[in-house]
Formats: C-alpha cells, sequence, structure tokens
C-alpha cells in the first residue's frame, strides 16, 4: 500500500445473496504479492470501497486460516451498501485494513465459547467460529444462540447447519415471535429469552455477544445470572468510522478509539468507558 | 548578545523566498477589521501589527482543508488508482503567532502514532516556521493557561521578537538557521518580556471534571448558545477531524480528505440510526474531553494553544474558554 | 469544410415529458435536422426541475443549458410550469449576481406540436454558444486581481438615551413571565452571548445595548432549546420578520411562543441603513419606542457596487470571496430559517452539493443556500456577521430580496398575510426572458 489511505485493489470472486437485503461478498488481492504477505487476526475490520461512492467499515467475516480471499457480509442500508450491493463477481473493489484489535483467541483457549447474536451480528460471529472449530482441540464445547427478526433475515443459514453437525457445538436458532414460517423448526422469541430457557452451561466459558444495544442490555443480566463476570464476556462495537487508523478523530468512545483499542472490548472494558458509544 | 534584522531587511528576504518559488504565507488584511493568515502573492502583503491575531490559523498548510487522497478511474470492472506524486514545495509560515507554531509538535502526535500520515509529514517537512511573538492579548486569547506564552518557542523554527525598526531573531532549528544564515547582524539589544494573560483556569480540574463529571447537566446547561457550526474547529490550531468522501462519477473521480467538526450533528451518525451524541451538550463535551483528557492521556499534551479563535470566531460568541472556565463554578 | 478543431458547444437541456420531449421527438419523427450537440435529458415536468441541475449541467462541463416545457396553460399537471416560471425568473437574478453568463441559460415553451420551434430553438442556441465560445469563467478568477475591499462598515452606535431604561424593563418582563409559569426559559441578550433564563432570579443576566447583534430566533428551531419548555425571546424589529415567516411554515406556535420585542435605533449594520422596522410590530411585550426617522438610504451600496461590475469581473469576485470559504456552515446555523432537520448539504443520496471546500463545492453551497432562502430571507445579516472569513454572504441574499421585490411586489417578513413566495405563483408573473 503506497500510503495509509489508498485503498488495495479487489476482485470479488464471489457474491451470495444472504437475505433481502444482506449479501456476503469475497474478494481477493489483484496484487498477489500483497495477498502473500497479509495476515489479520480474526475479528478485525476492514474498509471496504465502492468507487465513487465511498467507504464502509465491516467486520472481516471469514476465518483468518483462510489464506486466499476475505469475505464480508452487509446490509443495503445507505449510499455505499447500495453500490456494494450492486457488485458482482469480476468487479474491482477497495479494501484497507486490517484494522482494530481482533478477538483474544489465546486468551479463550481451553475454554467453552459462548456465541449470541442477532440479525446482521452473524458475519463477525462466524469467522470467530470458524477458526474455533479449525484449532478444534483448542476450545471446549460450542454454544450458538443466533436470531433474527424473521427467517428470511437469518444469515448464513447453511453454516449453521453444517456447524450443528459438528462435534460438541450446540446451535440454536431463533427469530422474533411473529418471524416463523409454518415449516420453522427452530425457537421463536428474543435472544435473550431463547438463551435462557435453553439451559446452557456457563463453567469456565466466555461468551461472544454481538447484537443491537437492546440485545446486549438484554443479554448481559442473563450471563450474569450463569455466573459469569464482566470480563469474560466479550463483545463488538460498531462505530461510524472513517480513517480506521486513528487519526479522523470520529470514532473514539471516551478515551479510546475504538478503530485502535477495539471494537472487540470486554464488558469491564466497557462499562469503564463514557456512555459514548 | 542577540542577532537581528531591519524590518524593511526582512520584508526582502521574503521578496527573495517568493522569487525562488517557495510558497510564502502570512497575515494579510482580507478586509477591514479581518486579518487571516493567507498564501502571499507580495511581500507587501504581510500585515505586521495592529491586529492580536489572525481569524485563522496555519493548520491548513500542513493539514488542508480539502486534500486528495486518490484518484480512481473505472473501467468495466477494472480500476485504477492513482496518487498525487507532486513535489510539495518549500513553504514558509510568516509571522506566525507563537499558539499557532506550537499546535505543529502538538499534531505531529496524531498524524505519526502507530502509523504515519504521509500527506501531513511530507508537508510538514517542507514547511519553515518563523513565529511573531505577541506583544498584546485580548480578553479571548488563555495561551498561559495551557502552559504557553507570548514568546513561547514550541514548534517555530525562527523566533522574532519587534524592537521597533528591528526584529530580534532566535533561530531555533537547523531550518531556521538555513533561512536566515549571513542575513542578521549582532547587536546587544534583546526584547521585552510580555506578560501575557492571566491563566483563566486550571487544564488539570477541567480533566477532572470531563472525566469524572461525564453525565453531569453542566454539558446541556452550559452549551445551549452553541449552533452546531463549525466555525470554533475550523479555525482551530489543533483541530483534526475529518471526513474521507469519493467526489465523481461512476468513470473517474477522487478519494478526498475534508475537514469535519465534532460538533455537526452528524459526525457521529450510525447507519441504524443511532447517535451517541445527539445533542449540543454531548457534542460539546466530546470537545473538552478531546482537548483535555483523551488527547493528554493518549500523547501528553493538551489538544489545544490557548489562540481565543474559537470564542472570537463563533458568530454567538461561545467557544472553548466560556465552556473551561465555567467548570469551576459547575 | 470548417477547421479541424472548430469548437463543438455541449448543450445540456432540462425539457418535459409531456411537452418539449414530445417536440423534440416529433423534429426527429419529421426529419427536421438540429445539430447533436444537444443532450436531452427529460423530467416529467419544469415544476420539478431543481435549480441545482441546471449549476451540476455547467459544472461538469455544459456550455449552455436550455430549460424548456409546457406553455402556461397546457402543463400536464396544471401549474408545475407556473411554479418553475416563478422560480426562474428569481434564478436568473441571482445568477447574474453571481456573474454567470446569462447568455448561455435559454427558456422556452415548447409544446409537442412544435418540433420546428424545437428545431429553430436548438440551431440558434448551438450557433450562438458556438460564438461565445467555450464557458471557462465558470467559478475562475478570470484573471482580475483581489477585489478592493468595501468601505469599511460603521462601528456600533453608541447606546441611545433610553436603552438602560429598555434593559430594565426587560428584565422586569422576564421575571414576570417566568415567575407566572407563562414561560420556562427566556432567550436574551447576555453579557458575552445569549443567555438562556430559566428563573426569575437570574433575568438580570439580560442586557440591552449595542452589543446585541445576534438574532436569537435561531434557537426556536433547536432541539436542545425545545425541550425546555415554552420559550420567550427577545428580537428586534429585524428579527421579528422572520417570526412573520416561520410562523407562516408552521415552524412556530405564535400561542406558546411570547415575542418582547425592543425598539431599536440601529446597531452600527448596513443593515440598519435601510431599516424600516425600528419598532417592533407584533411583538406581545414591546419595550420602548424607537425615534420616527426615515431610513438613511433605500438600497445597499455594495450590492449596486457589485453590479455595476461586468459579468466575468462580478464571477471573479465571488471566486475571491468563495476561495476562503472552509464549509464551516456558521451561515446555515445561525440562520433561523434553515431549520431543515437534514440539511440538502448533508444528504448523500444524491449528493447534490460537493461537500468539499472546493470552488464547485463552495459555489454550489452558496447558490443553493440564498435560493433556498428566496422569499424568506429577511435580511437580518446574521450569515454575513458568522462568517469567520469575512465573506459577504448576504449580498446574495439581498439580490433575491430586491429582485423578490422588483418583479412581484414581495417583501419577506413584512406583511403576515402575504402568501409563500416560492409556494405561489401568479398567471401574470413576467416572462420576457422566456421564448
Amino acid at each position: 500500500m503506497p500510503d495509509i489511505y489508498t485503498p488495495d485493489l479487489m476482485e470479488v470472486v464471489n457474491v451470495r445473496k444472504q437475505t433481502p437485503d444482506v449479501k456476503s461478498v469475497r474478494i481477493q488481492f489483484q496484487n498477489k504479492a500483497r495477498a502473500s504477505q497479509f495476515d489479520f487476526r480474526v475479528g478485525q475490520f476492514g474498509i471496504f470501497s465502492a468507487f465513487g461512492s465511498g467507504e464502509s467499515t465491516f467486520n472481516i467475516c471469514s476465518s483468518s486460516n483462510w489464506k486466499d480471499s476475505l469475505e464480508f457480509c452487509f446490509r443495503k442500508v445507505g449510499r455505499v451498501t447500495e453500490a456494494l450491493w450492486r457488485v458482482e463477481e469480476g468487479d474491482t473493489i477497495g479494501f484497507r485494513g486490517p484494522y482494530g484489535n481482533g478477538y483474544p483467541v489465546e486468551k479463550w483457549e481451553g475454554k467453552n465459547l459462548i456465541f449470541l447474536g442477532g440479525g446482521i451480528a452473524m458475519p463477525p460471529i462466524r469467522c470467530a467460529v470458524w477458526y474455533a472449530l479449525e484449532n478444534r482441540e483448542k476450545y471446549g464445547d460450542i454454544t450458538i444462540v443466533y436470531g433474527a427478526r424473521t427467517v428470511a433475515d437469518l444469515v448464513y443459514v447453511d453454516e449453521l447447519a453444517e456447524w450443528a453437525k459438528r462435534d460438541r457445538v450446540r446451535v440454536i436458532q431463533c427469530v422474533d415471535p411473529g418471524g416463523q414460517t409454518p415449516d420453522w423448526k427452530g425457537e421463536v422469541g428474543f435472544v435473550p429469552t431463547v438463551f435462557e430457557r435453553s439451559k446452557v452451561a456457563a463453567e469456565n466459558s466466555v461468551a461472544l455477544v454481538i447484537g443491537p444495544p437492546i440485545m446486549i442490555k438484554n443479554t448481559l443480566p442473563v450471563l450474569e445470572k450463569l455466573g459469569m463476570g464482566p470480563d469474560s464476556i466479550y463483545t463488538s462495537l460498531e462505530n461510524r468510522m472513517k480513517c480506521g487508523v486513528g487519526k479522523c478523530g470520529r470514532c473514539n468512545a471516551g478515551p479510546v478509539y475504538v478503530c485502535k483499542e477495539g471494537p472487540v472490548f470486554t464488558m469491564e472494558q466497557l462499562q469503564m468507558l463514557p456512555q459514548d458509544y | 548578545m542577540s542577532e537581528i534584522i531591519s524590518k524593511a531587511g526582512l520584508r526582502e528576504l521574503a521578496k527573495e523566498w517568493i522569487a525562488q518559488g517557495k510558497a510564502v504565507a502570512g497575515p494579510v488584511q482580507t478586509k477591514p477589521g479581518l486579518v487571516m493568515y493567507a498564501k502571499l502573492a507580495s511581500a507587501d502583503e504581510i500585515v505586521w501589527k495592529g491586529f492580536v491575531r489572525p481569524a485563522n490559523s496555519v493548520k491548513e498548510f500542513v493539514f488542508p482543508r480539502h486534500e486528495l487522497l486518490c484518484t480512481y478511474k473505472m473501467e468495466g470492472n477494472r480500476v485504477e488508482l492513482a496518487n498525487d506524486e507532486a513535489e510539495i514545495p518549500a513553504q514558509i509560515l510568516l509571522a506566525v503567532r507563537p499558539c499557532d507554531a506550537a499546535a505543529f509538535p502538538i499534531l505531529d502526535h496524531v498524524f505519526n502514532w502507530d502509523c504515519r500520515d504521509e500527506l501531513y509529514n511530507r508537508r510538514r517537512g517542507a514547511t519553515t516556521v518563523i513565529a511573531l511573538a505577541c506583544e498584546s492579548h485580548d480578553e479571548s486569547c488563555f495561551c498561559t493557561s495551557v502552559g504557553l506564552s507570548p514568546q513561547a518557542e514550541r514548534g517555530s523554527d525562527v523566533m522574532l521578537f519587534d524592537l521597533g525598526e528591528e526584529y530580534e531573531v532566535r533561530c531555533l532549528t537547523d531550518k531556521g538557521r538555513a533561512l536566515f544564515a549571513g542575513k542578521t547582524q549582532p547587536s546587544e539589544r534583546t526584547a521585552p518580556t510580555c506578560m501575557g494573560p492571566d491563566p483563566r483556569f486550571n487544564p488539570e480540574q477541567v480533566k477532572q471534571f470531563v472525566d469524572g463529571q461525564f453525565t453531569s447537566p453542566y454539558w446541556q446547561e452550559a452549551t445551549l448558545a452553541c449552533l452546531g457550526c463549525g466555525a470554533c474547529a475550523y479555525n482551530c490550531p489543533t483541530c483534526h477531524c475529518f471526513d474521507i468522501v469519493d467526489e465523481g462519477n461512476s468513470q473517474h473521480g477522487e478519494r478526498v480528505r475534508n475537514w469535519d467538526s465534532c460538533q455537526f450533528a452528524q459526525f457521529t451518525l450510525h447507519a441504524s440510526g443511532h447517535n451517541p451524541r445527539p445533542d449540543q451538550g454531548s457534542r460539546q463535551r466530546q470537545r473538552v474531553l478531546h482537548k483535555f483528557s483523551i488527547y493528554p492521556e493518549k500523547f501528553g499534551e493538551i489538544l489545544c494553544t490557548g489562540c481565543g479563535n474559537c470564542t472570537r470566531n463563533c458568530p454567538e460568541g461561545q467557544g472553548m474558554l466560556t465552556l473551561l472556565t465555567g467548570i469551576e463554578h459547575a | 469544410m470548417s477547421e479541424a478543431s472548430q469548437f463543438e458547444p455541449k448543450i445540456v437541456a432540462y425539457v418535459c415529458n409531456w411537452c418539449t420531449y414530445l417536440g423534440a421527438d416529433l423534429a426527429g419523427t419529421t426529419r427536421l435536422e438540429y445539430p447533436a450537440n444537444v443532450r436531452i435529458i427529460r423530467l416529467p415536468c419544469t415544476g420539478r426541475i431543481d435549480f441545482n441541475l441546471l449549476i451540476k449541467a455547467f459544472e461538469i462541463g455544459a456550455d449552455a443549458v436550455l430549460v424548456s416545457g409546457c406553455h402556461p396553460g397546457d402543463c400536464h399537471y396544471t401549474a408545475g410550469n407556473y411554479h418553475a416560471r416563478r422560480r426562474w425568473i428569481l434564478f436568473r437574478e441571482l445568477l447574474d449576481t453571481l456573474g454567470f453568463d446569462l447568455r448561455r441559460i435559454h427558456f422556452t415553451w415548447i409544446s409537442a406540436a412544435e418540433g420546428r420551434k424545437w428545431q429553430e430553438a436548438v440551431t440558434r442556441i448551438t450557433e450562438e454558444t458556438r460564438k461565445l465560445g467555450p464557458y471557462r469563467e465558470l467559478y475562475q478568477k478570470n484573471g482580475f486581481q483581489r477585489p478592493n475591499a468595501p468601505p469599511p462598515p460603521k462601528p456600533p452606535a453608541p447606546a441611545k438615551t433610553n436603552a438602560a431604561a429598555q434593559e430594565q424593563q426587560l428584565r422586569e418582563t422576564c421575571a414576570r413571565l417566568l415567575s407566572e409559569g407563562t414561560v420556562q426559559v427566556v432567550i436574551g441578550y447576555g453579557v458575552g452571548g445569549p443567555v438562556f433564563v430559566r428563573r426569575a432570579e437570574d433575568a438580570a443576566k439580560l442586557v440591552w445595548d449595542a452589543g446585541c447583534q445576534a438574532n436569537l430566533t435561531t434557537y426556536l428551531k433547536r432541539k436542545e432549546i425545545k425541550r425546555l419548555g415554552k420559550a420567550a425571546v427577545v428580537v428586534k424589529g429585524c428579527d421579528e420578520r422572520g417570526l412573520v415567516i416561520l410562523e407562516k411554515e408552521s415552524q412556530i406556535d405564535r400561542q406558546t411562543l411570547r415575542v418582547i420585542g425592543m425598539a431599536c435605533d440601529g446597531m452600527g449594520q448596513p443593515k440598519c441603513d435601510t431599516c424600516t422596522v425600528h419598532q417592533p410590530r407584533f411583538a406581545d411585550e414591546i419595550i420602548g419606542q424607537a425615534a420616527d426617522t426615515p431610513p438613511e438610504a433605500t438600497h445597499a451600496g455594495a450590492l449596486d457596487a457589485l453590479m455595476q461590475l461586468s459579468p466575468a469581473e462580478r464571477m471573479s469576485f465571488w471566486a475571491h470571496e468563495y476561495e476562503r470559504c472552509v464549509k464551516c456552515y456558521a451561515c446555515r446555523q445561525v440562520c433561523p430559517l434553515c431549520y431543515c432537520e437534514r440539511c440538502i448539504a448533508d444528504k448523500n443520496r444524491p449528493v447534490t452539493i460537493d461537500t468539499s471546500a472546493t470552488p464547485e463545492g463552495n459555489f454550489a453551497w452558496h447558490i443553493t443556500r440564498a435560493f433556498h432562502l428566496a422569499g424568506r430571507c429577511v435580511g437580518c445579516g446574521e450569515c454575513t456577521r458568522a462568517c469567520p472569513a469575512g465573506i459577504p454572504l448576504g449580498l446574495l441574499n439581498l439580490s433575491l430580496a430586491r429582485a423578490a421585490e422588483k418583479h412581484f411586489g414581495y417583501q419577506a417578513g413584512m406583511d403576515p398575510k402575504a402568501e409563500p413566495l416560492i409556494g405561489t405563483y401568479a398567471l401574470t408573473d413576467k416572462e420576457e426572458f422566456i421564448r
């Protein structure tokens, strides 16, 4: 990269429509030398460009073990994501990254992993799940509770089904009340409620909770009731970003630059931050 | 013993620099009653006295209000990116105030921590700062409250002191010496010290308040008059928040960065509609937090030089000073 | 065979779908030849044409712009072209003040049956533009130097003899309104700037002197102020004019808003020379009595001086001024009538105005701001006062205000019963510039 603001050019190798307004896109570096020296920590994010429309920040939702491509997943909500929505295989987009601190996967070794996510929060969980499955012996039981508003809003459903077949992995899918279809076989209810009644054991566990603020707010008490301390509950913060490298002054939550010292935080760390996010 | 140069001699030097193709900037009379820093077409344009300080800052010369990051060209599904490889011409900032010069080493931190912003660094490297010590101040100045003074040397390559018919010239760096070598004469005279304003507040007290009283109603109460424009941030020597946008069409265009201000309502607006700073009070609090808490914690310096531009440019006479001095009584 | 480098002008034509577009179509089907220099952009109706489209065409390289639609009375949507016509009358004046080359902007009515008229119009415009050459002066300094500064403004007037008495009465009024519970906040002038008095015992914070320049009605749009409760606002006669517009546009509830009007003999601003409202007219509480002196001038010298220059010189004047604009939006934030929750400048779908502080971005912003205030701006001068770069922003607004008076006998904020200028039209709106 010639400088910190000029993106790498990436070729789009695959586009998958996950829901009526969510797509996942896989990209490869056009510059093969750059591809071979590129590495990232699972949980880091990138800033993706649709040239002419702008840049947008998304988690890199592929496992850091996959060397041939990167993946990101987005909902169509604005100018840049509408432009990204129109992208097809063979097109060129931009990528800057990897940014952020990523998941402390070393700290999680030997622990049981609980993943709780809602809606468009599945992609940042997905990369962690694949990473854990690829290093299976390092981690204990894996529980995934994932919900969306309706059945049609669930993303990566094929992978969820695949994970459920894996050793010591329990996958619970749910939809909001009223979001189920007649043939829906999963749970019905909000993620915190479903999680509570699923009676997941929480000894020796860490939890990664990602979703809308209301979901996180209601999930925390459930985790605390299970005896999990705030230093074992993780989340990935969203904040409006631009530069991604701690210069433009936009993403800070109190003294912390989310693009540099985050976006992954423990609840303990979050509780020390002012309500600025 | 000091070195001096006659005022006419300095003007001649400035003419030489311009003739050499260097970009020279200094205070000019934009309108009656309004002095602003601007690039000089001729050395005669400089205004040397009769005002406290220009209404804007010189950060423009290392951190432009609009800067090209890269150009893009699209053909089919191919994209070509290009950067601006043009040489940055040598630039000399002449007769800047000490509160402007001090901003440069302060800004160096954020543009170079962890990863280096070469756009900033290139311009910074091409810049020589010649400061002119202050002889007066007004009620908006508060450099002495943030560790500076009318003769502060921070960030300057050369300091000038008005002796009447001459300037005392103190070269502080090699860059400064390179400009004035052989152009000054020795003298016994030296400039008297100017005291500057009395300290108006205690930065440590400010930091404690903004850290400890984050949810205090003071922030909303004390900022009712703020209209949320960018006049303060854009004229501030140390404010550096920026926006990145693409401008162009579906075939070619530019990715640029522009100044931005944490006071704008949409500064932290998420695509979901959530805004962590939904009112002016929380945005003003952020300004104080950034300048007096975050920056000192991260980089050991206050992100403010006490120049007072925020207050002078505010359409409603607000600015940092009102907010900061009010903390004592909050 | 003309020389190889003959200039081919680029003409952009904004036409309405139901008349002119069909007229152009008819020209084609009846094999009437016309130059291929024109690029036709079809819109449902001329009433839909945003003036920003005209500016955009020039920005991206058009040498001339043609706007054409149904004849008055024949609009497919009944009145779209009447609205458009009124806008065009004012917009041309704005473009003239900015120094646009008006020979490059054309308006016509061409019906679906007038294929020949389309042919004639396009042929004529192409040839005229070919003679004018490429439009190189747009947003450029055109070789003119930074213009001479206009005469310095008068210093603020010393406080008049009854200012102290007014101040006393103001404080008493404020204390009364608060203790009665009529209002929860009084927005007034304080020593360092505006104050928001919530308790009767703080009424002494209010002042009334030569420093009371600001237009405090701008705070009525701020949600931080709205949530304080029912408000009283201190106004001068000039500020009060804005309330007339705000009420017309349903932005204030005149029943709950208390207006405290201060008689004012002038604050030393250029606007004071032409002021006819030294005495507030509609306030609930009127404090003081202004001297009954006629205005010192009937027009503003700065605008006249500007209009003496040639269009290219005027464009240069504005290019020099806007070079200093940093897009701080102080002008927007300080204006009581710029109350949109999300300004068009902050929208990015589509990007109508570049956010960058470039000539294109700055001209587009100031043109938009001025035109969105056409018929609404009451000339309080706050935009000019607020600009940290000393740009005479109010001159654009003033030129539109003069155009409104000249063409429609309209003065914003004077008559509470007057219909909004841009929102209405008259069948008699003059159209000598439309062919």
